[in-house]
């Protein structure tokens, strides 16, 4: 029966495909978990980091005759232009991870063109590039093989030519969108404005133990410095928590695969199962028919 | 003797956490010792080695590309960019210890004239543990 036998294979194919994608759950589980711990120590770091700065911007706002004289501090009534940073994953096969970022800059790049304001598009993650290139939207400049192996340096050298351009005056702005890791199932999508710092939140610092003394020549410069590292260890934040997400993301979409694949062969099995009865059952009618003719 | 606590923080996770004697930084300004009950102080830190004196009179190295130090009377916490501990048990594990030092000092911007005496420092520092 050709039919039988095009159920057989295909039984076969999709419970192949069920391993396929049963490995793959395995695998993102296991880079998941190395990712999230990479991630959850970087957070410390930052903590810290927002603590210092946020304690230096204070005093000096509080302070100093004039506030704070950094353009990153500064509030920009009128921007002209503003630097869009995205980050998704160099691979497919994992849910919506992907498309919910490009949708969040899409829906920023719409709401930017509205108040007439450049955008200007840099990417990280050969999903996203691909996709805003074949939609011809135009890429500043683009990155791929950093968002599945985040690398500090890399990450620097990328963020310092917009941080570069916004000291000079060139863009007024600074956006990082990624989808970041909430959870084992669930991301979140993050659509953080990085520059200019908001300087309102930072408070005057009374609770200070002592006085705080700041041993440089000028505190200006030291800020200046770590709104640097601030803005650098953000973008490779991003990076390390997309990795996190991606995984979760890929790790829950090769689930649903797998299981689903398990439905198709059940129902397939049944399939078999009722062909195969029924080609019995015609055979016998055969003989049976066959011998009363003869009688 | 009094006791400080200090953490050295980088952006891959913790590289120190525990309580000390005393620990020598590498200022913008030049080195400075911090003890128990310093005042607060915030600072950034250049190129160098951080040398921890712990509890059991032994000096630990730690070699780094960049910092801010935040210092108040309990703690000191520093936030540091790159660094390697110059630490290990044996022979090998110092030398390659020694080996990503040397290969963060040379990432390091090669216009600084101080390179050349962090790089003797972390040389005196292996020597001392072997």
């Amino acid at each position: 029966m050709a039919n039988l036998k095009d159920i057989q294979r295909q039984i076969k194919s999709v419970s192949n495909t069920q391993k396929t994608t049963r490995a793959m759950k395995l695998v993102s589980t296991a880079k998941l978990r190395r990712a999230e711990e990479l991630a959850r120590r970087s957070r410390l770091y930052a903590a810290k980091m927002n603590q210092v700065i946020a304690e230096i911007a204070g005093r000096i706002k509080c302070h100093k005759v004039g506030g704070i004289d950094n353009r990153c501090f500064a509030k920009i009534e009128n921007p002209k232009m503003v630097d869009i940073v995205f980050v998704t994953a160099d691979k497919g096969l994992c849910g919506g991870f992907n498309i919910q970022t490009i949708k969040a800059v899409k829906k920023l790049i719409s709401e930017y063109k509205e108040k007439n304001v450049k955008v200007r598009l840099r990417g990280i993650g050969k999903k996203g590039v691909e996709f805003f290139k074949y939609n011809e939207v135009e890429l500043f400049d683009e990155v791929i093989n950093l968002s599945s192996k985040p690398d500090k340096g890399r990450a620097d050298d990328f963020i310092m030519t917009s941080i570069e351009d916004y000291n000079d005056g060139k863009i007024d702005g600074l956006y990082i969108i990624y989808n970041g890791y909430k959870n084992m199932i669930t991301q979140e999508l993050h659509v953080n404005k990085i520059l200019p710092v908001d300087a309102e939140q930072f408070g005057c610092g009374e609770e200070q133990t002592s006085i705080l003394e700041i041993e440089a020549q000028d505190e200006g410069q030291m800020l200046d410095s770590l709104v640097n590292k601030y803005v650098e260890y953000n973008m490779y934040y991003s990076l390390i928590d997309s990795v996190a997400a991606e995984h979760s993301a890929r790790m829950q979409a090769m689930d649903t695969a797998t299981n689903n694949a398990k439905e198709v062969v059940k129902s397939l099995n049944i399939k078999y199962n009722k062909a195969r009865q029924a080609a019995i059952t015609t055979e016998l009618i055969e003989i049976i028919s066959g011998v009363e003719s003869m009688k | 003797m009094d006791k400080l606590k200090l953490e050295i923080l980088t952006p891959n996770g913790e590289i120190f956490n525990g309580e000390v004697v005393s620990v020598v930084l590498p200022g913008e300004e030049g080195e400075f010792g911090v003890l128990a009950h310093h005042a607060s102080l915030t600072t950034l830190l250049e190129a160098g080695v951080i040398d921890i004196e712990k509890e059991d009179k032994s000096v630990e190295s730690i070699l780094i590309n960049w910092g801010v130090v935040h210092v108040d009377e309990e703690k000191v916490i520093v936030l540091v960019e790159g660094a390697v501990a110059i630490r290990g048990d044996s022979e090998s594990s110092v030398a390659n210890a020694l080996e990503e030092a040397k290969q963060l000092i040379s990432d390091i911007a090669d216009s600084n004239p101080a390179i050349a005496a962090v790089s003797a420092k972390i040389e005196s520092a292996a020597r001392r543990l072997l």
